[in-house]
């Protein structure tokens, strides 16, 4: 390049240099060279734009850009509204380039967050049942009368030693501990989740191996990215994953894929493989056998980091504990897994298996490995599939490594808030029962079948941003409990979107969209630590024009609220006089013994909690709340590394010991930090030492969160607690398992998930439902032969245990011959005689009927064309809106992860002539009989425990109660 | 070069106040602003490969196809305009961005070669002459503009050295039409097509025309234009277009010797055209028996010269494109052979002439 080119280019690079300084954007858009299609940031305020609808008269319009954070699915993308500053309304929502997990990218779903908030079908007033609960009669209240109401029954509960009769159920979080404190706070210990019909099955496989029970996989920098799952359509964190993966496929990573389905991200793979539902771990132990066999594995890791030490004296006695004799011992452990044989377990041949082998190998160091639900969730044993795989990173040594698989909480960031309540004194056995100790969280599908059994009552029962009726297995046991007062006293729905839960409620509280409430993220998106912030736009944009906001409600629609302010006053009228110790922990500090308000709150974390975000603020001139506000994202960190690998300090090493396996613990307290992500507790050491670190060829590092310090390939937890055929990573037939299949059946695979709908929460957009709106049956053509010849659209009947459901077929070449497949999201409905509401776009009104433990609905109608302020209503073309399947699956935990596990044997044949299309019968006692039958493969702490303890205290829970309440019980009287 | 490129990229859009330090760092100091940016890419010049490349002489088509092609084997989603100036400059830039970034010897030699790959496939066959007609319509900041870009161009294809083959769009241009059989609605459209017809006929070109000749200029696409100009007064817009042909073979033959104008001076020479455009080496004897001259050491890339089998001055208009069958020094690419027509447009400007 000739002198004067380098110069050129040298000015260019240094303009730009001060440009960036400036904190401006370089290269503004929208660009054909891709580098920021964005508004520049410094032109927030005021962004001028056409207006489309104008067309072709030219007519400008000004926004101001309010950052805020997506709550859809649970990526939180960064969003930017562009509010009108005329009316001073939301026009649209776009991506927030200042966001360092999404970068600028949205999915649909993100965008659509506008039709959520105008969304003419959604709640704007607290309501209150009429008549008997769920006869669907509706009156509209205060919020203070429904406020006082809840505050004094939970208030009754507590001051009654009732406090886990109050119960909190949570879907999609959406925010990073706010809630778990609201109850940590009140002292109950009722905090549910969905986990357990989601994401188990995958967390347990992780905690075993690192403690940490979620993945972190650098996509980006990987040369082979692994994916048990529809990744880059529907995964975890799948926008800010997905661009990620398609980032490495540019620079030439390889893909492989598994799935059952020709999912979309398969057709992006260089491998795709479809093996037999359940038999993925087979494969996987292949895999981990080729390098073992082969000496591939990176032996220098596997000898620093795996518990090798602990397997070799806890299993092998015999042997001398040398790492050469545990690399025999590997090999024997795995030498019956040959491709041979998951050739014959997957239906996949063996020299495909090999091949991926050969590219899983040659990945090295940079292997980013994902499952999250799909295998994981759908079948018994599920938990090992993720374990598994993570195997091929720990062989390979891909953990912690640029290209390799994190564990989450490194790449994350919980910034400690102003108030700390401690953790709640007592033990819920309905969340926690004791047949499932080492469940991963709480076993919210069993909250039914445990109430009829007469484990305990709820007085107060919230559910939040969830919908169990629809969402969880056996939906019919959820109505039959939730209509009995009995068992649940009050139960108060906390949405912003009529459900088939929110029907059967005593209050249905309206709670704001994305752009309406308050909240903090910070998720494992990549190597890196970020943290995100929901806000309700248009109070920011007030406070822009110099107005002041004091409630949220005074910028929401109607009189939707935010849960934020709702919990801070709704703990303060359970506490009025602050008597139950419950006041402080929502007190100002700036203004004792006033309400705490969200600036103050959020403005303390950002100012204290969130290293270097105050600094940077202040370079602009702001305070740290005004910079999230402003931006509504920080990045704390990038390329955070090998946490494991860091050496513990000397002040930390206060009269150290560090035992045979070489697990070191120590004196010293634990360093203030300002992040509080969860993490194990590895317990102390006789003399009350913490863990601290493990001895790694003389150096005490900082090692992992387990038992020993080390990646677990062997845990002692495991073997401990009734399961040592499963100490290390194995293979379980699954409940599908080809040999456990009764003739005529196949598998249905009932979890997959569209790219544009998040399980219920999306369906008030119109946008999205007119994308996705019906789950028809996908069945391999060669099966559609076996049905006579069955045609697409054509009614089929398929039969579970406890039921069956009639839907259209889609017969396609999409599938492994022998499944088929239904997605989720779809099949939402009314009940005919409900009042209050519905999401009209997507909801069918049915007939609800039952007959002792009979139950049956029948679809009455479908959507259609409707006025309401929307005139995109009368534009509704779809009647079609899927079928509810879920309803027809008994519960089926998983023994070990508690997991519930979606696939399902069924029966497929033609539907019968009096079927009709979305008709669901189901038998709860059939249900309740396969329920027992999965019991039975329970081994309960009672009979199991090694200390008497409920459950091993080191392992993650999302509240932990005090050390006493782990101890085992008698079970109260029933 | 990566900040250079993509500074010259944002120069190719629209103009805003936000890249206004782009002009600035590149010492341009003439304003770039919309109302010259609109004339110069949305009225003259199309900054589009497909419209410099494709058959059709228009947007899209086969050419962008093969442009969004690149991409996708480069594992990237073409953008909804994957031939447009900018997009391909801005890849550019960002292949050299990912090659200096790799560390894997292997990999970063992949990346160059992509990069080299970009160059002569999609860059070279067309830009230089188009940076050039820029250069002679443009206003006097996207002329500088103009300059700095076929600088960058020459130095980068001084530095990936020569083609290893004829580009794509230049191996399957098919020859001007014949208006005896394809009539002269299609051989005014191939006359408009610079990858048939050797030349770039800008609007400003035709205006010219008008001017020159004492016509009347009727205000429409270009093809009802030029139809217009020859409909008033054939000859002499024959002659006309005779003369801007031979213009531009002029040109690319000087440009063989002594490589395109580079600067604002006119200066040439800075880097060899044989080095700069090494593909258009490959072309010589094409017009070597072809045109009643000497052979031309460097036929253009898609301005193919004049290869008369008509009684025409030497080395003037051939409407029949290609000439015989040819090889280059290096053994590279064989022309089809050209059919000699005899077409009554070319009768006419013989005979006028």
């Amino acid at each position: 390049m000739s002198d004067r080119l380098c110069e050129l280019n040298q000015r260019v690079a240094a303009e730009r240099a001060a440009v960036l300084a400036r904190g401006e954007t370089f290269y503004p858009g929208a660009s054909r060279i891709h580098l920021a299609a964005f508004p520049p940031r410094e032109r927030w305020d005021d962004w001028v734009e056409l207006d489309s609808r104008a067309w072709p008269e030219r007519v400008e319009r000004r926004f101001m850009l309010v950052p805020t954070t997506c709550f859809n699915c649970e990526s939180a993308c960064g969003l930017l509204a562009y509010v009108d500053r005329d009316s001073l309304q939301v026009s649209k929502f776009e991506g927030n380039p200042e966001h360092p997990g999404s970068r600028g990218r949205n999915c649909a779903k993100g965008p659509a967050t506008l039709n959520q908030v105008t969304d003419p079908d959604r709640i704007l007033h607290p309501l209150r049942r009429a008549g008997e609960r769920g006869q669907g009669r509706w009156q509209r209240v205060s919020w203070d009368e429904a406020l006082d109401d809840i505050a004094a029954r939970i208030r009754a509960a507590i001051s009654g030693g009732r406090p886990n009769e109050v119960m909190y159920h949570v879907g999609r979080p959406g925010e990073d501990g706010f809630t778990e404190r609201v109850l940590a706070a009140w002292g109950v210990d009722g905090h549910n989740s969905h986990t357990n019909i989601c994401s188990s099955g995958g967390r347990s496989g992780y905690q075993w191996w690192m403690g940490m029970d979620r993945p972190s996989p650098d996509h980006a920098h990987a040369d082979v990215i692994f994916l048990i799952s529809a990744h880059l359509e529907a995964g975890h964190y799948f926008n800010p994953h997905a661009q990620r993966i398609m980032e490495a496929r540019q620079r030439g990573a390889k893909l492989i894929v598994v799935d059952v389905r020709l999912s979309n991200t398969a057709t992006h793979a260089d491998h795709w493989l479809a093996p037999h539902p359940g038999s993925e771990a087979a494969m996987l132990l292949a895999f981990a056998g080729h390098l073992v066999r082969n000496r591939l594995h990176n032996r220098e890791f596997v000898r620093r980091w795996w518990n090798w030490p602990e397997f070799m004296t806890r299993e092998r006695a015999g042997e001398e504990p040398t790492f050469e004799n545990f690399e025999r011992a590997l090999a024997e452990l795995y030498s019956a897994y040959t491709f041979e044989f998951a050739a014959a377990e997957t239906g996949i041949d063996a020299a495909t298996l090999r091949e991926v082998a050969d590219i899983v190998a040659g990945a090295g160091t940079r292997l980013a490995t994902h499952n999250w639900r799909s295998a994981a969730a759908g079948n018994l044993g599920g938990w090992q599939v993720s374990r598994c795989l993570f195997l091929l990173n720990a062989l390979l040594g891909a953990v912690a490594t640029e290209g390799g698989t994190f564990p989450n909480a490194w790449n994350k960031w919980v910034p400690r808030p102003i108030h700390v309540p401690p953790h709640p004194p007592s033990w819920n056995r309905l969340t926690w029962p004791e047949e499932y100790p080492l469940a991963v969280n709480e076993m919210s599908f069993l909250l039914p079948n445990l109430l009829r059994e007469g484990r305990g009552r709820l007085e107060v029962y919230f559910t939040r941003v969830y919908n169990p009726v629809w969402t969880n297995p056996n939906g019919f046991a959820w109505v039959d409990v939730l209509s009995d007062p009995a068992l649940v006293g009050l139960h108060v729905a906390l949405t912003p979107t009529w459900n088939e839960t929110a029907y059967l409620a005593d209050y249905v509280l309206p709670m704001g969209h994305a752009s309406e409430r308050h909240d903090i993220h910070s998720y494992e998106t990549h190597d890196a630590q970020w943290l995100g912030f929901r806000q309700p736009v248009l109070r920011a944009a007030r406070e822009r024009l110099g107005q002041v906001v004091g409630d949220t409600r005074e910028v929401n629609p109607g009189e939707v609220w935010e849960e934020n302010e709702f919990w801070i006053e709704l703990s303060w009228r359970i506490d009025p006089d602050g008597t139950l110790g419950i006041r402080r922990h929502f007190e100002s500090r700036q203004d004792p013994g006033s309400r705490l308000s969200v600036d103050e709150y959020y403005g303390w974390i950002f100012e204290n909690s969130v290293p270097g975000l105050p600094e940077r603020a202040a370079a602009e001139g702001m305070t740290a709340l005004q910079y999230m506000r402003r931006y509504g994202a920080y990045e704390i960190a990038r390329r955070v590394g090998q946490v494991h690998e860091e050496a513990v300090p000397d002040a930390e090493l206060e009269d150290v010991h560090v035992d045979a396996g070489g697990r070191a613990y120590t004196r010293s307290a634990p360093p203030a930090s300002a992040n509080v992500v969860p993490l194990p507790s590895p317990d102390p050491d006789a003399d009350g030492r913490r863990a601290v670190g493990v001895r790694i060829d003389g150096r005490i590092l900082r090692g992992w969160p387990t038992p020993s310090g080390r990646l677990e390939f062997y845990s002692r937890t495991l073997a401990e607690w009734g399961w040592p055929e499963y100490a290390v990573p194995a293979y379980i037939h699954s409940h599908v398992h080809p040999a456990a299949l009764a003739p005529g059946q196949v598998v249905l695979i009932p979890t997959f998930r569209v790219p544009v709908q998040i399980h219920t929460r999306s369906a008030n957009s119109k946008w999205l439902d007119e994308i996705a709106h019906t789950n028809p049956l996908w069945i391999h053509p060669s099966d559609a032969v076996g049905l006579g010849d069955l045609r697409t659209g054509e009614l089929v009947r398929v039969e579970t245990e406890s039921g069956h459901f009639v839907v259209k077929a889609w017969v396609t070449e999409g599938i492994r011959p022998g499944v088929v497949a239904c997605s989720h999201h779809m099949g939402r409905w009314r009940p005919e005689a409900e009042q209050g509401g519905a999401q009209r776009q997507m909801m069918a009104t049915v007939a609800l009927r039952h007959e002792g433990a009979r139950w049956a609905l029948g679809r009455k109608a479908g959507v259609q064309p409707h006025p309401s302020s929307d005139p995109d209503t009368r534009r509704i073309w779809w009647t079609d809106t899927g079928v509810h399947q879920n309803l027809t699956f008994p519960v089926h935990p998983d023994p070990v992860s508690g997991m519930h596990c979606w696939h399902q044997a069924v029966r497929v044949r033609r539907a019968e002539a009096s079927d009709a299309y979305g008709d669901i019968a189901v038998d709860l006692e059939r249900a309740e009989a396969v329920h027992q039958r999965w019991r039975q493969l329970a081994r309960s702490a009672a009979g199991f425990s090694p200390d008497g303890s409920r459950r091993p205290h080191w392992l993650l829970r999302p509240l932990r109660p005090r050390p006493d309440a782990y101890r085992l019980e008698p079970e109260p009287p029933r | 070069m990566i900040d250079l490129l993509r500074a010259l990229a944002v120069l190719a859009e629209p103009p805003c106040p936000e890249t206004a330090w782009a002009a600035r760092a590149l010492g341009i100091d003439s304003p770039l602003d919309a109302a010259d940016h609109d004339d110069l890419f949305l009225f003259q010049l199309y900054p589009y490969a497909s419209v410099y490349m494709g058959a059709e002489g228009m947007l899209g088509g086969e050419a962008r196809d093969r442009v969004a092609g690149f991409w996708r084997a480069l594992h990237l989603e073409p953008p909804p305009e994957p031939d447009h100036l900018a997009a391909l400059l801005g890849l550019h830039a960002s292949i050299l961005e990912a090659e200096a970034a790799e560390a894997d010897p292997a990999r970063r030699l992949l990346r160059r070669q992509a990069r080299t790959a970009l160059l002569h496939e999609h860059l070279l066959p067309w830009l230089p002459p188009y940076l050039v007609k820029v250069g002679e319509v443009a206003g006097p900041g996207h002329r500088r503009w103009a300059q700095i870009a076929l600088e960058v161009l020459a130095a980068e294809a001084l530095a990936a050295g020569p083609a290893a083959t004829l580009p794509r769009h230049l191996a399957v241009a098919p020859p001007l039409p014949d208006p005896r059989s394809e009539g002269a609605e299609a051989f005014l459209q191939g006359l408009l097509a610079p990858v048939r017809s050797g030349l770039i006929l800008v609007r400003a070109d035709l205006q010219r025309a008008a001017r020159e000749l004492g016509l009347g200029l009727r205000a429409g696409e270009r093809r009802y234009s030029l139809a217009a100009l020859l409909g008033q007064d054939p000859g002499p817009t024959l002659g006309w277009l005779a003369a801007e042909a031979e213009a531009w073979r002029e040109r690319h033959a000087r440009w063989a010797a002594s490589g395109p104008p580079s600067r604002a001076s006119g200066r040439r020479g800075r880097v060899a055209p044989r080095r700069c455009c090494p593909n258009w080496r490959s072309r010589p004897a094409r017009s070597a028996g072809s045109v009643d001259g000497p052979a031309q050491p460097w036929p253009p890339c898609m301005l193919p010269a004049c290869t008369s089998p008509m009684r025409l001055p030497s080395g003037s208009l051939n409407w029949a494109m290609r000439g015989p069958p040819g090889t280059s020094a290096g053994g590279i690419s064989v022309w089809p052979p050209a059919p000699s027509i005899d077409c009554s447009v070319c009768s006419r400007l013989a005979t006028s002439t």
